[in-house]
C-alpha cells in the first residue's frame, strides 16, 4: 500500500497516469459517439460501408472535366468535384499570386499615389468576407452583365455574358500534346543548364549566362511551341446562333464568380506577405553589396531576391493552402466542386454521411500533409546554413 | 525652381517626369472607378421614401436599407422583444467594461465572474423563458446573430485552443500527440465543410432524442475549428517565453498548473493578443458561412432579402451596405491589433 503511495510521488509515473487516465477517457468518448452513430443509423435504415460508390450516381453536374455522365457511379462524380476543385484552385492561386506580387511591390513604391491606391486596395479586401466576394461577384456583377446577344468580346474570340465565359476550343488536341512535351523538355534543360553552369563556376570561377538560358528556356520557347499549337490547330471559335452562343468551351458563370472573388481577395494578403518579405531584407545588406561594387540589377537577384524569397514562401505556401480550402465557397453559388457534388448532392442523394464527409475532409488533408511535406523539404533545402 | 521648394503634394504627385506621368495615369483610373460610384451611392441617390417607386433618380435606392434596417439588425426576431437583443449587447458591453476598468487585484475575479454570468444571461434574453417568450433560433438573425456567432463561438476556441497550445509544447508525448492531430486536423479541413459536418454528424453522434439546436450545431462547428487556429497563436506567445521562466516557476515550488496561470500565461497571451485578435476577425469573416446551412446572419439577411419581390434589382444596396459593417468591425478590430502589436513591442523595449 505505502510502496504504491510512493511510486506516485515519481513524477514519471504520475505523467504516465495522467496521460493514460487522458487516452481513456477520449476512447470511452469515442465509443460513446460510434455507438449513438450506430445507433442512429439503424433506426435511419442506412447500412455504413463504401458499396454506395458503385451506385448509380443519377446527378447532373453542368461543369465537367473528366468526362463524367449521370449514368456513372458516385465515385466518378467524386473525381468530378475533386477535378473541378483542384481546377479553380491551381487557376486562383496564378492569377492571385501575379495580382499579389503586383499590388505587394505597388505598396512599397517611392511614388506616394501609388503606394496609397495599393494600401486602400490590401485595407478593403482583407477586412471583409470572402464569401461577401463570391455573392458579391455572382449576384452582384456576373448576374448584371448583358445577355449573350450583347456580349462583351474579348478580341472577337471570346465573350463575356451572363450565362458565363465562352472560350475557343481547339478540334484536335494532339499538337498541344507535343507543345506541352516540349515545354517539360525545355524546362528539365533549364534544371540541368543550371546545374552545369553551377558546377562550372565551383571549378572554374567563371559565369554562364544562366540568365539568358533561362529566359530562352523557360519563356521563349514554351512560348513558341504555345504559338505554333494554336496556328496549327483549327479552333472551334463560338457564334452567336439565335440566343446563345454554339461551339467553343462555356465557363460557366459560377468559374467565373468564384474565381474573381479569390483572386481578389487572396491577392490582398499576398500583396503584405511579398511586401513583408521584402521589408525583411535589412537595408545594410543592400548598403554591404554596393559597397562591394555590385550593380543595382545584381543586388536585387543576388542579395534582395532571395532572401525575400526565403522570408515569403512559408506563409505564401500556407495562402495556397487557404485558397484550396476556400475553393469550397463555391458550394454557397452552387459550383460543383468536392463540397458542393459530393457533401451536398451525393450525401442528399444517399444518406450516407460518415462515409462521404470521411471522403471529402480527406481530400483536404491528404493535399494539404503533401505540400508542407514538400514545403518541409524545400524549407530545409534553402534554409541558411548556420554553424 | 528646385523640387526641395515644391510643396509637399507637388513633390509627391509631379516630382520628376516618371512620378508624374504615373499620378495622371493613376488619376484618370480613379476617376474612372470612383466617379461613377460616387454618383451612384451620393449624387443619383434617394434616401426619402418608403418603397421602391420612390426611387426614381437613377441611382442607389438607400431607401431599401431604410425600409429593412431592423431586418439588417435583427434578423426576423419579433419586433416586440427586440430590446432584449439591444439588452444582452449592452450587458456584454458593460460587462468587458467593467473587467477592463477594474482595479488590478479585482480584474481576474471580475473577469471569472463575467464568463459565468453573462453566457447564460445572454442565451437567456435572447432565446427566453422564465418568464419572457420563447423565441425560436430560426427568427434570429441580421447583425445581431452575427456578434452573437461570433462570441459564443470564441467562448469555446479561446479556452479550448489555450488548453490545446499548452498541450501541445507539453513534455508529456501523448498529450502532445493528441493535442497536434486535433490542431492539424481542423486546421487542415475548410471551415465552409466543418460547418457541414457539424449540421450532419453531431445529430448523429449524440443519443438519440437529444435534438441539438441548429444553430448551436454551427457555433460548436466554427468554435472548434477556431481553436485549432487559436492554438496556434497562443503557441507563438508560449514560444516567445525564455524557458528560464517557467524553469524558475517550476524551482520556487509551483506546481505545473499554479506556474501555467501565474507565470506563463499571463506573459503568453499578452503577447499573443494580437495574433488572437487577428484569428477573431477571421471568426467574424467565417460567421458568414452559416449561410450554407440557412442560417441568416448579416450577410445571409442581405442575400434573402434579394428575394423579395416588392425591392427587385436591390443587390447592390445590400451588398454595399451589408459589406461596409462587415469592413467597419472587422477594420477597426485589425487596427486594435496592430496598436496592440506596436504597444508590446514598446513594452520589449
Amino acid at each position: 500500500m505505502t510502496r504504491a503511495f510512493a511510486l506516485l510521488n515519481d513524477k514519471r509515473v504520475r505523467d504516465w497516469l495522467y496521460q493514460i487516465a487522458l487516452v481513456l477517457g477520449l476512447l470511452a468518448l469515442t465509443v460513446f459517439f460510434v455507438r449513438n452513430a450506430s445507433e442512429n443509423m439503424v433506426k435511419a435504415g442506412i447500412a455504413s460501408g463504401f458499396d454506395f460508390l458503385w451506385r448509380n450516381s443519377g446527378i447532373d453536374v453542368p461543369f465537367v472535366l473528366t468526362g463524367y455522365t449521370r449514368a456513372d457511379n458516385i465515385l466518378s462524380l467524386f473525381w468530378t468535384g475533386v477535378a473541378n476543385t483542384m481546377l479553380v484552385t491551381v487557376v486562383a492561386i496564378v492569377l492571385a499570386t501575379l495580382l499579389g506580387f503586383v499590388v505587394g511591390i505597388a505598396r512599397l513604391s517611392s511614388h506616394w499615389l501609388l503606394s496609397t491606391v495599393a494600401g486602400a486596395y490590401i485595407e478593403f479586401v482583407r477586412n471583409i468576407p470572402l464569401l461577401f466576394f463570391v455573392l458579391f461577384w455572382y449576384f452582384g456583377v456576373i448576374a448584371a452583365l448583358p445577355g449573350p446577344r450583347d456580349s462583351l468580346g474579348i478580341f472577337g474570340v471570346a465573350f463575356l455574358n451572363n450565362r458565363g465565359l465562352t472560350i475557343p476550343l481547339p478540334d484536335a488536341p494532339a499538337n498541344f500534346r507535343i507543345a506541352a512535351f516540349v515545354i517539360l523538355a525545355s524546362w528539365a534543360a533549364q534544371w540541368l543548364a543550371v546545374r552545369w553552369a553551377r558546377r562550372r563556376k565551383e571549378r572554374s570561377g567563371q559565369d554562364a549566362p544562366v540568365l539568358a538560358i533561362g529566359v530562352l528556356l523557360i519563356l521563349v520557347v514554351p512560348a513558341l511551341a504555345i504559338t505554333w499549337a494554336s496556328l496549327a490547330t483549327r479552333w472551334d471559335i463560338p457564334v452567336l446562333r439565335g440566343f446563345n452562343y454554339r461551339g467553343g468551351f462555356v465557363v460557366i458563370p459560377e468559374f467565373v464568380a468564384l474565381l474573381a472573388a479569390l483572386v481578389t481577395y487572396t491577392a490582398g494578403f499576398i500583396a503584405e506577405i511579398v511586401r513583408g518579405g521584402i521589408q525583411a531584407v535589412p537595408h545594410g545588406q543592400t548598403e554591404a553589396a554596393s559597397a562591394l561594387g555590385l550593380r543595382p540589377r545584381r543586388i536585387l537577384t543576388l542579395v534582395t531576391i532571395p532572401q525575400a524569397l526565403r522570408v515569403m514562401i512559408p506563409p505564401l505556401t500556407n495562402q495556397y493552402l487557404n485558397v484550396l480550402k476556400n475553393s469550397s465557397f463555391g458550394a454557397a453559388i452552387a459550383y460543383p466542386d468536392v463540397v458542393s457534388l459530393f457533401m451536398g448532392s451525393a450525401l442528399n442523394n444517399t444518406g450516407q454521411a460518415i462515409e462521404i464527409i470521411a471522403m471529402t475532409l480527406a481530400v483536404y488533408l491528404v493535399i494539404g500533409l503533401a505540400v508542407s511535406a514538400f514545403m518541409n523539404w524545400y524549407n530545409a533545402r534553402i534554409a541558411l546554413v548556420t554553424r | 525652381m528646385t523640387p526641395a521648394t515644391l510643396p509637399l503634394w507637388r513633390r509627391r504627385l509631379f516630382g520628376t517626369p516618371a512620378t508624374g506621368i504615373v499620378t495622371l495615369l493613376l488619376g484618370l483610373l480613379l476617376a474612372w472607378i470612383a466617379i461613377p460610384i460616387i454618383r451612384w451611392a451620393l449624387v443619383d441617390a434617394t434616401w426619402m421614401g418608403s418603397t421602391r417607386e420612390d426611387c426614381q433618380a437613377g441611382g442607389a435606392c438607400w431607401v431599401f436599407i431604410r425600409a429593412r434596417f431592423g431586418q439588417f439588425m435583427y434578423g426576423l426576431y419579433p419586433v416586440e422583444e427586440r430590446w432584449r437583443a439591444d439588452l444582452a449587447g449592452i450587458a456584454f458591453v458593460l460587462g468587458i467594461a467593467g473587467v477592463v476598468f477594474a482595479p488590478a487585484r479585482l480584474r481576474l475575479k471580475a473577469a471569472i465572474a463575467m464568463l459565468v454570468v453573462l453566457p447564460p444571461l445572454g442565451i437567456w434574453l435572447l432565446s427566453g423563458g422564465f418568464g419572457l417568450r420563447h423565441v425560436e433560433t430560426r427568427e434570429w438573425g441580421g447583425l445581431m446573430l452575427t456578434l452573437f456567432i461570433s462570441v459564443y463561438a470564441s467562448l469555446i476556441a479561446i479556452p479550448l485552443g489555450i488548453l490545446l497550445a499548452l498541450g501541445r509544447q507539453s513534455e508529456l508525448r501523448i498529450v502532445r500527440l493528441i493535442s497536434v492531430l486535433f490542431i492539424e486536423f481542423w486546421r487542415g479541413v475548410p471551415i465552409i465543410a466543418v460547418i457541414f459536418l457539424a449540421s450532419l454528424l453531431l445529430p448523429l453522434i449524440l443519443p438519440g432524442g437529444i435534438g441539438i439546436d441548429r444553430l448551436a450545431r454551427a457555433v460548436i462547428g466554427l468554435g472548434l475549428v477556431i481553436a485549432a487556429y487559436m492554438a496556434e497563436a497562443v503557441r507563438g506567445g508560449l514560444q516567445a517565453l525564455p524557458p528560464g521562466q517557467r524553469e524558475a516557476a517550476t524551482a520556487l515550488g509551483l506546481t505545473y498548473w499554479k506556474a501555467t496561470g501565474l507565470v506563463i500565461l499571463p506573459q503568453a497571451l499578452r503577447i499573443s493578443l494580437p495574433a488572437m485578435t487577428n484569428e477573431f476577425i477571421a471568426l467574424v469573416k467565417n460567421t458568414t458561412l452559416v449561410l450554407v446551412v440557412s442560417i441568416l446572419d448579416l450577410l445571409g439577411i442581405a442575400q434573402a432579402s434579394l428575394a423579395d419581390p416588392n425591392w427587385v434589382g436591390m443587390n447592390m444596396e445590400a451588398y454595399v451596405f451589408s459589406g461596409s459593417i462587415y469592413w467597419l468591425i472587422c477594420f477597426a478590430l485589425s487596427r486594435w491589433s496592430r496598436h496592440l502589436e506596436t504597444l508590446g513591442r514598446r513594452m520589449h523595449r
